[in-house]
């Protein structure tokens, strides 16, 4: 039963995703152009990887508000580690994950050890990350990325060639956001830890009384979530090739809104790695589409909230209806 | 006793607060007391602090009720870009200038209403999880804004309506004379009110709270109402001091606002939050600002001094009441 309700709400999202990008294909011929279809998976590589890292966390019941200036800090690192000492892609890679890494480490040692609550960790440490980050670079960008690894950043895979101008490919970094992915998708299915965060979310008290190490389930999670913004900070890093430290303000509620549009409870327990990317693919969608309808920049904003509170409205009222319905058909036999 | 009484205090969470609030003070003197000490900068800290605090108070009663409002910073904006419209039309149209005013003021507190009562419906009778909910309004508030002012600034006061954020009465602020008056209102509201009461109880237990005969419902929906109108409020005083609206105004107070109410000791999963500990909390944070501007500390360390206060209060709260459980064992 559980288990029918949970693909209706992934289906549900799916629904709405192909409805708007049927109604965006018909007003506008441009959208389906291999071109553009390229551009918005590269254009939205980021946020999936970030969406995907996030997920655990609000699984559990928590949530991650420092994530903009994790990825802030990543890149501001794996800039100068390029510049100064060495551009070898994979060192790069190692660099990026790693700082990620234990940046998230602090958050899960302050949730799991001090039981400060996630949100209020991590509003703190994210205070604290950029605060650092701009205090070193003050806001400067930097420029002057290595040849190798802009070159890197260029690879397409499958190029194609289009009519006017260079050929266009799937961008290299779509592999990072399917690894990104199918690991998250192991971890949380076919792993202890992954389906200790299911019964954390679930139920605190009744993960624990299983025999859940919760606090070393918080450490992993927050620790691998830094460690995969490490791999989104490297992939941003090569898709702009340069380094903006104010580039993510604001970036959080982003993520967070992705992650729950693609059916993830913040209450916890219930969301999946296939759910988000639904997510970020409608948010990618939707703002692709409304610049090809040409609709002004001023009514992206309005349209992304009015489809955030609908469809929460939509997913709640759902289930509470469903919920009736399972009530009357367990009184019926009582009567007959 | 009076020393019980005392040494109950000096346990309280609010004592910790006050003393970092007079450390934190001393500290700023010591380091620049020409400057900090001046009338003019203890003035000015005063000019400054109102519109912060009566967001922290805002999201500290959502918080309290067991929600947290996302919103606040785009309802204060929004609020007060509507109004700057209707006045700075209203002020080319020669209307005269009170009448002006006023109208400005009934037409925001009208659409921070009504912003409060999208978040409140669909807090109360959809059952959003709050977090949720005030995520989409602050988009949504923040796409409207945005449509109305094409990205730009709405300004064109009358010079009356400046009144409101720099004028002073007898040497004293009268953004600081608004926040008085808020606090004292949000103090009964909260500390006398059988409304008050309800949003304690809301926050530890709805369920509990629903079964003892209390309408939770509409108590919420007067929560994110009430929290509204402080955002319209701090939004009039945003407009005036600044001369003009914009939607991005007072975007930094969001996550700072949530960091005010946690370190003045409210519990983020609600049902426990006071006003005193809310207001120590942001004026330990302005006189920060303001004295690490003065001593000519790089801005961006303010930032960390922030937050590592905000987790060094909270690790000494779960250090201190670990202690008093172990106590009781």
């Amino acid at each position: 039963m559980k288990l029918k309700i949970r693909k209706g709400k992934e289906a549900g999202i799916l629904a709405v995703f192909l409805a708007i990008s049927l109604v965006i294909a018909l007003s506008s011929p441009v959208f389906l152009r291999i071109d553009n279809l390229f551009d918005i998976i590269k254009s939205n590589i980021v946020l999936g990887i970030m969406a995907i890292a996030m997920l655990p966390i609000i699984l559990t019941g928590g949530i991650d508000v420092s994530v903009a200036s994790i990825i802030a800090a990543v890149t501001v690192i794996i800039g100068n580690f390029m510049i100064g000492v060495s551009s070898n892609i994979f060192a790069v890679f190692v660099v990026g994950c790693a700082s990620g890494a234990v940046l998230g480490l602090i958050n899960g040692l302050l949730v799991a050890k001090l039981k400060i609550p996630p949100i209020v960790a991590t509003l703190g440490t994210m205070s604290i990350i950029i605060g650092v980050v701009l205090y070193v670079t003050n806001g400067t960008w930097i420029t002057g990325i290595p040849q190798n690894f802009i070159n890197f950043g260029r690879t397409d895979l499958f190029a194609v060639s289009v009519r006017e101008g260079e050929p266009i490919g799937l961008p290299i970094q779509f592999v990072f956001l399917f690894g990104a992915a199918v690991l998250m998708w192991f971890v949380l299915r076919h792993t202890l830890v992954g389906r200790g965060v299911y019964a954390m979310g679930g139920s605190v008290v009744s993960a624990e009384r299983i025999g859940y190490d919760l606090d070393k389930i918080t450490i992993f999670i927050y620790t691998f979530e830094g460690f995969l913004i490490g791999l989104a900070g490297s992939v941003h890093t090569s898709i702009m090739r340069q380094v903006d430290p104010g580039a993510f303000s604001g970036f959080e509620l982003h993520v967070i809104a992705a992650v729950v549009l693609g059916g993830a409870s913040v209450l916890g327990g219930y969301g999946s790695v296939f759910g988000t990317l639904l997510g970020v693919a409608l948010f990618a969608v939707l703002n692709n589409g409304l610049i090809l309808m040409h609709i002004p920049v001023f009514w992206q904003k309005i349209v992304v909230g009015v489809v955030l509170i609908a469809s929460i409205s939509v997913d709640i009222l759902q289930k509470r209806y469903s919920e009736s319905r399972m009530t009357r058909v367990d009184i019926e036999p009582v009567e007959g | 006793m009076p020393t019980n009484k005392l040494s109950a205090f000096i346990r309280k969470k609010e004592f910790i607060l006050l003393v970092i609030f007079v450390l934190v003070f001393a500290l700023m003197s010591a380091l620049a007391p020409r400057q900090f000490l001046r009338p003019f900068n203890i003035q000015s800290m005063a000019f400054q602090l109102p519109e912060f605090g009566i967001l922290a108070i805002a999201m500290m009663i959502v918080i309290v009720s067991g929600g947290i409002n996302l919103s606040i910073t785009y309802t204060a904006t929004l609020s007060s870009i509507v109004a700057a419209v209707a006045i700075s039309s209203m002020g080319q149209a020669g209307v005269a200038d009170w009448k002006v005013i006023l109208l400005g003021i009934v037409i925001a507190l009208a659409t921070s209403l009504a912003a409060g009562a999208i978040n409140g419906f669909v807090v109360a009778y959809v059952g959003v999880t709050p977090m949720l909910v005030t995520l989409g309004t602050m988009t949504l508030f923040e796409g409207v804004s945005l449509n109305i002012t094409k990205g730009g600034a709405i300004s064109g006061f009358p010079d009356s309506f400046l009144w409101l954020g720099n004028a002073t009465i007898i040497g004293i602020p009268v953004p600081m004379v608004i926040f008085v008056a808020i606090v004292l209102a949000s103090w009964y509201l909260m500390g006398r009110s059988r409304f008050g009461f309800s949003v304690y109880m809301i926050g530890c237990n709805p369920r509990a709270t629903m079964f003892s005969g209390i309408n939770v419902k509409r108590v919420l929906m007067g929560v994110y109402l009430f929290s509204a109108v402080l955002c319209a409020l701090s939004g009039l005083i945003m407009s005036s001091r600044y001369n003009s609206a914009k939607e991005s105004y007072g975007s930094s107070y969001l996550l700072q606002s949530i960091a005010a109410a946690v370190l003045g000791g409210t519990d983020i999963a609600g049902g426990y939050g006071s006003l005193s500990g809310t207001i120590l909390a942001v004026m330990i944070l302005q006189v920060i600002t303001s004295g690490t501007n003065i001593i000519g500390i790089n801005p961006y360390l303010t930032n960390i001094i922030m937050g590592a206060i905000l987790i060094f209060v909270l690790a000494l709260n779960y250090l201190s009441s670990r202690r008093e459980s172990r106590k009781l064992v």
